[in-house]
């Protein structure tokens, strides 16, 4: 395979509104490199366009403009070599047959990716085997649980043997116990030397498995780190909002919010309001116990954005952005 | 070297989606008394009409005509059968495979073949004597292949109907019930094609039935196979032709339709 997994540049992607409703840009200039034996995470909120990433690279969507290759291959103009070496995975129900068996399904699908005879039936019954489904192989899948099932989606994008694999919330709706099973799984997938695009929107699962993760948030890529690091500006960064807070006591509160150590920015907000962010971990408790102190009781606290806590980031240490 | 056989591969695979859903719609026994004893009621009251008319031949015409229509309706069911692929969330996962997209709808709903023919064949040889249609076993074996030919081709023209609605997911009723409803008066199942106008008999040209049902008339009017064999040879390589035409255009038809959806979006990871 290539250097690279795969690689995008200045990709986008607008879907174009219905009747009078605007355009919507879900891509919007990505550029992304996945060298070969990564486990690449894509964290993002919902609607941030990781999904939108994932069907290009399958070539189940073209982009608008801009270029994106899997294994060398472009999505566009090589979608059949594209599609010889890519396997998806998504989460929740769908995209089984649940009439038929564990096996009829992976027969099929291998079937689909040109697998045939005694290699296909040997493929089929490995991937049973790996997936831990072989004494459940010949029941059908409405009876299995939501785990069994994310198990046999992964078998069902591997079977055709990928280099590279998309994996699009594959974790959506399972036990916290299932989840760490399946993740497991996808450790495996590193140690076996495949590619692996994790989109999630939970930051623990990227740093569970992932080597890097990118940060996505309305269609554009944040920064791309270790995951070590994500976890702690994100988990470092939040915002204490304060309500109800009478009109005279506003500019006091806010000249003593911003002596606490750790607060980066305090300002008035409708109605009658104060909002504080903090970069310090510390920092918001102390912010709250001020303002209870102070005789405020209507306070919330709450996470940034992925922007907010990128531009932060970019602030202060003025880092690259994507690759 | 290009894997030839991969379609029919994945065609008999797909077929095993075909044989699941089948036990899904019917038991052994829905499917004789829910089923089988419907249309056989539904052939009956319309043969009946030519009581009315006080016609030994109108029975005999309507009797037949609707009968080898159940091969017909059961094959245009797999328009709605075509939409449980989409409605499993795997469009995406069969677009983004290295295989096309044709031979896995060929199969989804192959289960409306066998079951077609073999309702048609209860009505046509349990109750054709009822109305005066004695078959020797030579016409009855012609009259099975005819009935099979029917079915596959009218299944191929049910594809090109499957692939439009797969984009119109709400309308597969409506559909195929519309498409049932004009094969069945105009293809020579209540009254010879000759009745219509000129451009509806053009129309009918295009349907398969149109032309398997004038091959089994031939043999049911005959009294022995031979002299009609021409006549019979003529209706089916003029449904086959009908039917393979069909096939091709919905094999086009469901490609467009994948580039399309990749252009404009609608084919979603988690629809």
């Amino acid at each position: 395979m290539a250097e690279d997994a795969v690689e995008v540049r200045r990709l986008r992607r607008v879907f174009k509104g219905r009747r009078k409703s605007p355009d919507v840009t879900a891509l919007d200039g990505v550029d992304l490199v996945i060298p070969a034996g990564e486990v690449h995470g894509l964290l993002g909120p919902n609607g941030a366009g990781k999904t939108t990433l994932c069907k290009i690279l399958s070539t189940v969507l073209l982009p608008t403009s801009g270029h994106a290759s899997v294994g060398g291959h472009d999505v566009v103009r090589e979608t059949a070599a594209v599609r010889g070496i890519i396997g998806i995975v998504f989460g929740g129900e769908r995209g089984l047959y649940t009439r038929l068996t564990a096996r009829q399904n992976l027969e099929f699908w291998a079937a689909m990716y040109g697998l045939r005879g005694r290699t296909l039936r040997q493929r089929v019954d490995a991937m049973l085997g790996q997936i831990g489904l072989t004494e459940r192989a010949d029941d059908r899948v409405e009876g299995f649980s939501r785990g069994m099932k994310q198990r046999l989606h992964l078998a069902r994008g591997l079977i055709g043997d990928p280099q590279v694999v998309l994996l699009d919330e594959p974790t959506t709706g399972m036990d916290p116990v299932a989840a760490r099973e399946f993740r497991t799984l996808v450790g495996e997938l590193r140690d076996d030397g495949r590619t692996v695009l994790l989109t999630t929107h939970d930051m623990a699962e990227a740093e569970a498995v992932c080597d890097r993760v990118t940060l996505i948030d309305n269609g554009r890529l944040l920064a791309t780190e270790r995951p070590a690091a994500l976890s702690s500006w994100i988990s470092t960064y939040s915002r204490v909002d304060a309500r109800d807070v009478p009109a005279e006591r506003v500019p006091q509160l806010i000249g003593e919010l911003r002596d606490i150590p750790g607060v980066t920015a305090v300002r008035a907000i409708q109605p009658s309001g104060i909002r504080v962010e903090t970069d310090a971990v510390d920092a918001a408790p102390q912010v709250i116990r001020h303002l209870l102190d102070s005789g405020i009781n209507s306070v919330a606290t709450s996470t940034p954005d992925l922007e907010e806590v990128y531009l932060h980031i970019i602030g202060e240490r003025g880092l690259r952005v994507s690759r | 070297m290009p894997d030839l056989l991969r379609p029919v591969r994945v065609l008999r695979y797909s077929a095993g989606n075909a044989w699941a859903d089948m036990w899904v719609i019917f038991s052994p026994l829905t499917w004789i008394l829910g089923w089988v004893s419907r249309v056989l009621v539904q052939v009956v009251f319309f043969a009946l009409i030519g009581l009315l008319l006080d016609s030994d031949d109108a029975v005999r015409y309507l009797f037949v005509g609707n009968a080898v229509m159940i091969t017909a309706m059961e094959a245009t069911m797999s328009v709605t059968t075509t939409t449980w692929e989409r409605r499993q969330g795997t469009m995406p996962l069969l677009v983004a495979a290295p295989t096309r997209l044709w031979p896995v709808f060929v199969g989804r709903s192959v289960q409306w073949l066998p079951t077609g023919v073999i309702t048609a064949s209860v009505a046509l040889f349990a109750l054709g004597p009822a109305f005066g249609i004695e078959w020797t076993p030579a016409q009855a074996v012609v009259v099975l292949a005819c009935l099979a030919v029917v079915a596959v081709a009218t299944y191929c023209f049910a594809l090109v109907l499957s692939a439009i609605v797969l984009t119109a997911m709400d309308l597969h009723n409506v559909i195929s019930n519309v498409a049932q409803a004009i094969t069945m008066l105009i293809a020579g199942v209540m009254v010879p094609v000759s009745f219509w106008p000129g451009w509806v008999e053009a129309i009918a040209q295009a349907l398969p039935l149109t032309h398997g049902l004038a091959a089994i008339r031939a043999v049911t009017d005959a009294r022995a196979v031979g002299p009609v064999a021409g006549e019979v040879a003529a209706g089916l390589v003029l449904t086959v032709g009908v039917g393979a035409l069909w096939l091709l255009a919905a094999a086009v038809l469901l490609e467009y339709l994948a580039a399309a959806g990749r252009r404009t979006g609608s084919i979603e990871f988690a629809e």
